[in-house]
């Protein structure tokens, strides 16, 4: 009975953590859908701290490819935690039941919430591993959620172990209960209903989400275009990929961490393979960039003039200094010489010294005039699709849903 | 199947299900109806469910609201985000702007007009300011600029007027417009220092087109020639970088020479 007790609480408890965890990490999504900048909940602590700061963790989840489905159909998606919300309802209330029943509750109920009561962790694991390998980042929010769905899955093992010590025990019929089935056991249509009722709450919060969304597809198109699409000099680079299919111009910096995050994001999205990549280098690093009067990302420079020099290797220079992002914007700070360091050996002394060369200086300097003559905002990323600008909140939560709208083939 | 025996204490000896019967109570007695606890379970349930769905749509809702009318502070933020532009700097004075868009209308930048550069009876014109005032405009261009140097009665650039040139024309940073400036000395009469200096104007235009094939340059480049009869260059520009630094300086060596430089200004 104290097991039957315990279990039914600590799913209770397990339940309510994880709907608050999960609750503030669907507010702070559905808040972002003013394509607005918001501060966003990043703490152990449900709802004690927002913060607006790039390397907020949380905020690199949100943003990222995998903190939404249906993101071609619905503009940002529909966020998994949402799933997370109406699972952990029906759990709590679920729990409610069980501690209430005590051994009332018919066996089936612990069989059933044995097996269903892990799935959130099932969902969760697969969501820590994502974190690990593709964000390497851990949202406190989100592991809020995973320490959740981990004390709920422990609780469903306890009941799973409860239902095996009671399953061959037979209890006296319920005087109230029905008299053709054992109501020990419970009725097997109860199985189908607890599951009908599982689904269904996990969706309804989703079912609701989608049902209140504006209509986006009036902002597609209000951030401008190229004013002056050609560059005479030829200085823009081609970036190659497998099947282009659509005409796309980005103005982007090595050291941008919010380029690199969008970078990932046309890959894990499987958009950039579609497209057919001008770029152009804009760096934020006052080195080279004469419309700063301080260097944002200092080394950028050297690292934009390290991608032009690359030829067939421009990519995976730019990838590379993605990759190695965080060290290179360290040594920018203090020490540039080792930048170009790391250039030579990764890249052979031909990239370094052509990077060195005056005429790179000039070619990227033909680049940041491309921005001035186009009057683009001095910031990145920045997207075009053909000559149409993507305004900055469609590079991220909006991308894929964008893309469909705007240009669907490159998502095929 | 074991039987269930209410009559003898749970785990009691001789007991068969006492290993069963340890993990199950008896249930009580009295208490509630059995379908209070699925009614409470359940209601506590749909009412978590639903507050939290309904907070969900409050939620999406008032994103929708900010999206049809935002904030003056998301305005004000857009608003904050500089725009992409070519270099504007201190020494762009209202006089320097009015000077220099008015060669740009005169000697043929702008406007589709047929011909290069400008004479000096059009410099007077535009300029309508005097030699000393048409100079001291150009002063904060020292760092910029520079003075590319030419033999008495020549028009051709020697090796360091070309890396010169070369030096300055890739150093071109923000600007949008290369100013060339030649004048002759006062050595011989005003018609050919006049010619003279418009093939000095021109030698430097051509080097910068052969050697950097730029085809923007027209659009670039503003060429004026002064001769010898209008804004002679003085003693002061002599710590002016120059193609001969080595070169004695004095007026008709300085005034034998086209400055060059990239202007920031925007127009």
């Amino acid at each position: 009975m104290r097991n039957a007790r315990f279990l039914a609480g600590l799913a209770l408890a397990a339940s309510l953590l994880g709907l608050l965890f999960a609750s503030y990490s669907t507010y702070d999504y559905a808040q972002h859908l003013d394509r607005q900048i918001h501060t966003i909940h990043c703490s152990f602590i449900p709802g004690a701290s927002g913060d607006t700061t790039a390397e907020n963790p949380c905020k690199v989840a949100l943003f990222s490819s995998y903190s939404a489905i249906f993101r071609a159909s619905y503009w940002g998606g529909v966020p998994i935690s949402l799933f997370a919300v109406g699972a952990f309802s029906f759990f709590l209330g679920f729990s409610v039941y069980l501690l209430m029943s005590g051994l009332r509750a018919p066996k089936r109920a612990y069989l059933f919430f044995g097996i269903t009561g892990v799935t959130p962790l099932m969902a969760s694991l697969i969501m820590f591993f994502i974190s690990l390998t593709r964000l390497h980042a851990f949202c406190k929010v989100c592991v809020g959620i995973y320490f959740s769905s981990a004390l709920l899955a422990t609780a469903a093992v306890m009941a799973l172990v409860h239902y095996r010590r009671i399953a061959h025990v037979h209890l006296p019929p319920d005087p109230h209960g029905p008299t053709q089935v054992d109501s020990a056991a419970g009725n097997p249509l109860l199985l189908v209903g607890w599951l009908a009722a599982l689904g269904l709450a996990a969706i309804l919060p989703s079912l609701v989400y989608v049902a209140a969304l504006p209509d986006y597809r009036p902002y597609l198109s209000s951030c401008g275009k190229l004013e002056v699409p050609q560059e005479q000099h030829n200085a823009l680079l081609k970036l190659p990929t497998a099947h282009p299919v659509k005409a796309v111009t980005f103005f982007e910096d090595p050291l941008c961490p919010t380029c690199r995050a969008f970078h990932e994001r046309l890959i894990d999205e499987g958009v950039l393979e579609n497209l057919d990549v001008t770029l152009v280098m804009f760096p934020l690093d006052s080195e080279c960039n004469w419309m700063l009067d301080r260097s944002l990302h200092p080394g950028a420079c050297i690292l934009s003039k390290a991608v032009l020099c690359g030829g067939n290797q421009a990519r995976a220079i730019l990838e590379w200094s993605y990759s190695e992002q965080d060290s290179l914007r360290e040594l920018g700070k203090g020490n540039p010489a080792a930048i170009e360091k790391m250039i030579r050996e990764r890249f052979g002394s031909d990239v370094m010294q052509c990077a060195q060369d005056k005429k790179t200086a000039t070619r990227l300097n033909q680049h940041l005039h491309y921005a001035s003559n186009n009057h683009i905002p001095v910031s990145t990323p920045q997207m075009f699709l053909g000559d149409k600008r993507i305004c900055d909140e469609d590079t991220d939560l909006g991308l894929k849903y964008t893309l469909s709208q705007l240009s669907p083939e490159v998502l095929r | 199947m074991s039987a269930y025996h209410p009559h003898q204490p749970p785990g009691s000896p001789g007991n068969p299900n006492r290993r069963a019967i340890d993990a199950v109570d008896a249930p009580s007695a009295g208490g509630s109806p059995p379908f209070l606890p699925a009614l409470v379970g359940g209601v506590a349930g749909v009412i978590v469910l639903l507050a939290t769905t309904l907070t969900v749509r409050a939620t999406v809702s008032g994103a929708a609201d900010r999206l049809k009318h935002p904030q003056a502070t998301a305005a004000a933020a857009e608003s904050k985000v500089a725009v992409a532009d070519q270099s504007e700097e201190k020494y762009c004075t209202p006089g320097f702007k009015t000077v220099l868009q008015r060669v740009l209308n005169a000697c043929g930048l702008v406007g589709g007009e047929s011909r290069r550069g400008c004479q000096p009876a059009d410099v007077k014109t535009f300029a309508s300011i005097n030699d000393e005032d048409f100079n001291a405009l150009f002063t904060p261009l020292k760092d910029r600029g520079a003075v590319i140097m030419f033999d008495d009665g020549s028009d051709a650039l020697d090796p360091g007027a070309k890396k010169l040139l070369e030096e300055r024309w890739m150093d071109r940073k923000g600007a949008r417009y290369f100013f060339i400036v030649a004048r002759a000395s006062r050595t011989g009469s005003a018609d050919f220092n006049r010619t003279l200096s418009h093939k000095r104007a021109n030698s430097v235009h051509f080097f910068l087109q052969e050697q950097f094939k730029d085809p923007d340059l027209e659009k670039q480049v503003g060429m004026l020639w002064l001769g010898n009869e209008f804004a002679q260059l003085t003693k002061e520009y002599c710590d002016w970088p120059a193609s001969r630094s080595s070169a004695k300086c004095n007026a008709d060596a300085l005034n034998r020479s086209a400055f060059v430089s990239w202007v920031d200004c925007r127009l």
